[in-house]
């Protein structure tokens, strides 16, 4: 015969389920506390570590990147609060906003190549040429600003709400900073580009199997949005397309910097 | 940096589109700015006073990237000039424009300050050795240009600080200061 769970069975498996409820819980709890502790000593020796390697962070732009990266695996951001324990351990939180003191900031700086820069890319420039912008205006640092540097400040510029967006295309990042937007076939048309600087109706169509229409259609609104220049003394007749953004306008063939 | 004799290239000049006239206002707006600048600091760096809108003109063509302004590109950029009043069309054909990197005014003050300078408030001189006499080596006047000397003085006669008066012949025409 087999037996029926009798009120007795049921009671006694709910009260295992009880049970085992509470030890998943406890287990849990014992866990989130084990974390919650792991962490706090992390986080611990984290700040002593900064304490310690201070100038290294400061003078070290590998090791600042390296160190970001720890920090945000705990969820650390030392940038968070200008007026945090970080920043005032670091002085770093100084080093990309500097607000009060307007000239130095990073961010700032960045805004200011960007609109200066603006009528001859159309608001588009690459990381690369934004970076050495400022690594010129920035002479007197001991520390040189990297590509993450800017990357970070930008970062704070979006949450600024300024309209400062990072693009990769191809091989390279691009900083728009108007709102333009641009679509796949437009940045399909940049990617090309990184090869000379420049791009033919012929040889868009050519690479990317288009209609004419379809590649003059992009170029005119590139055009429009002064993100691109006509050339027309090309020797073979053949006009060209050439984008500032994907080549520096501080280097050019026949410019020695 | 690509230089031109001891001058100084902007790096636009290096980059192929800026020798096309652009067709999109605001971009063509830039590149109008850009060449009237260097037309303007390049001429008063090498004391270029004509510019010949068909002749080689060094700034008018880059042999490093291959480019040459086309006439209408050189017309429109030396037009700006002259709608700023940095400059003159000499014919109506708008072949030859006459630089005015100072304005006829200011080379009136400059010729008055010459003249202080120098203790020649009221002495003769001929107009060829304001330009070209002892003088004037080394100041801005060396070399002026004849018409745009001959218009200053023409202005600063009319303003009563000199007489122009014919000599012998063309080259002596002179001036007798009353500064």
């Amino acid at each position: 015969m087999r037996r029926r769970p009798g009120i007795g069975g049921l009671q006694k498996a709910a009260a295992a389920r009880d049970q085992y409820r509470l030890l998943g819980e406890n287990v849990a709890k014992l866990r989130t506390d084990m974390m919650k502790e792991q962490l706090a000593t992390f986080k611990s020796q984290l700040e002593e570590f900064a304490r310690k390697h201070k100038n290294d962070i400061r003078k070290n732009p590998a090791f600042r990147a390296q160190f970001h990266e720890m920090c945000a695996k705990v969820g650390v951001d030392p940038l968070a609060s200008n007026k945090g324990f970080w920043a005032e351990l670091l002085g770093i939180g100084d080093f990309y906003y500097e607000l009060g003191n307007i000239d130095t900031g990073i961010g700032v700086q960045i805004i200011e190549v960007c609109m200066q820069t603006r009528s001859l890319n159309g608001g588009l420039i690459s990381l690369q040429e934004l970076c050495s912008h400022l690594r010129q205006r920035r002479k007197k640092d001991r520390e040189a600003v990297t590509e993450d540097d800017c990357l970070r400040a930008i970062s704070k510029l979006k949450v600024l709400g300024s309209g400062f967006e990072v693009i990769t295309i191809g091989k390279k990042k691009l900083v728009r900073s108007v709102p333009t937007e641009l679509n796949k076939d437009h940045n399909q048309i940049l990617e090309l580009a990184q090869g000379q600087g420049f791009v033919t109706v012929e040889e868009v169509q050519r690479r990317l199997s288009w209609t004419s229409g379809r590649v003059i259609d992009a170029l005119e609104t590139l055009l429009e949005e002064g993100l691109a220049m006509i050339d027309n003394g090309s020797k073979d007749g053949k006009c060209q397309y050439w984008f500032p953004c994907v080549s520096s306008v501080y280097s050019f063939v026949g410019s020695d910097i | 940096m690509q230089k031109l004799g001891d001058f100084k290239l902007p790096q636009f000049f290096n980059y192929p589109p800026y020798f096309t006239l652009q067709p999109v206002r605001d971009t063509r707006e830039k590149q109008i700015q850009l060449w009237k600048e260097l037309i303007l600091d390049f001429c008063k760096s090498q004391k270029v006073f004509l510019i010949g809108v068909e002749e080689d003109f060094p700034l008018f063509s880059n042999s490093a990237i291959d480019r040459t302004l086309s006439h209408e590109a050189r017309e429109t950029f030396l037009s700006a000039i002259v709608g700023e009043g940095r400059a003159e069309w000499l014919d109506k054909g708008r072949r030859k424009c006459l630089i005015l990197w100072h304005r006829i005014q200011d080379w009136a003050d400059i010729i008055l300050k010459f003249v202080r300078e120098n203790g020649l408030e009221d002495s003769v001189m001929t107009v060829e050795e304001i330009r070209s006499g002892t003088e004037s080596l080394g100041t801005e006047l060396e070399g002026i240009d004849r018409t745009i000397l001959m218009r200053a003085l023409k202005l600063l006669e009319n303003k009563g600080k000199l007489a122009l008066f014919k000599g012998t012949s063309a080259d002596d025409e002179g001036v007798k200061f009353s500064v």
